[in-house]
């Protein structure tokens, strides 16, 4: 009974402990691709962008506003942890993405590889 | 090997437990898109958290009226006619009305805003504080 209670709690205190997942907006913008995500609270330090075998992942941590303190009288939001994973096909040039860290707004811009850039084609005169 | 075990010492916690279900707004359960704030309350000062990533400091509008603290604001839209592939984001106006413990001083407002969360610090004014009264 008590290891079964003890348990419970562990779980809720897990459950607590979540992982929150940013809204993000991505759009093709003829050269490159750009995608905004949400993550308020975030650091610059605090926040890991991978790029691995065309998965691009992203990890961010919090400090101060898991809502913990004590102090806390009226509660809407515990921030702890980010995550996003997307799959990107080889048409993103992996080695030239670059990230803004803005107001709260992560801002990656994923350049295009040459062959897949749109590109004009020249008519000939025949 | 003993284990202390105290009956008292799960049902405190079972009592925190539904003490912050109801203290506590589930995030998710939430339809309007009003910025979700933290109440902090530290003796004569209140600390207010609100997330407001992406609203640039000027569309931002503090109000005091009474003991209440108006949030005011609109997120503009940063979308481009280019096609989307995910819009997750939402934009909009947004006012939010947060009623504090007591009255404060409207000088000692302090407002910042640090990677898209809004931190407001307010101090309980002189008028609020309890008074001594002489009995002659």
């Amino acid at each position: 009974m008590a290891a079964e209670i003890k348990n419970t709690q562990r779980r809720l205190d897990d459950r607590e402990r979540h992982v929150l997942v940013p809204p993000v907006d991505i759009y093709d913008a003829g050269e490159e691709y750009v995608l905004k995500a949400e993550m308020p609270g975030v650091e610059k330090q605090d926040l890991e962008i991978t790029m691995n075998n065309n998965e691009l992942e992203i990890n961010a941590a919090v400090h101060g506003d898991d809502g913990a303190d004590s102090a806390l009288s009226y509660g809407e939001f515990r921030l702890f942890s980010y995550h996003r994973k997307f799959v990107v096909d080889d048409s993103v040039n992996s080695s030239a993405i670059t990230a803004v860290l803005e107001n709260g707004v992560l801002t990656l811009t994923l350049p295009k590889s040459e062959k897949v850039k749109p590109r004009k084609i020249e008519v000939m005169a025949g | 090997m003993y284990t202390t075990y105290d009956i008292f010492d799960d049902i405190l916690g079972l009592r925190n437990e539904i003490g912050r279900f109801f203290r506590e707004v589930p995030v998710r359960t939430r339809s309007l898109d009003l910025p979700y704030t933290n109440v902090y309350e530290r003796g004569d000062e209140i600390e207010i958290h609100a997330l407001t990533p992406g609203v640039k400091v000027g569309d931002l509008n503090l109000e005091l009226i009474d003991n209440s603290l108006i949030l005011e604001g609109e997120k503009k839209s940063d979308y481009s006619d280019k096609p989307y592939i995910r819009k997750e984001r939402s934009f909009g106006r947004f006012k939010k009305s947060i009623r504090l413990p007591f009255r404060v001083d409207p000088d000692k407002v302090r407002a910042t805003v640090k990677n898209g969360i809004l931190v407001v610090t307010l101090v309980k004014s002189e008028d609020a504080k309890p008074k001594k009264i002489e009995i002659k």
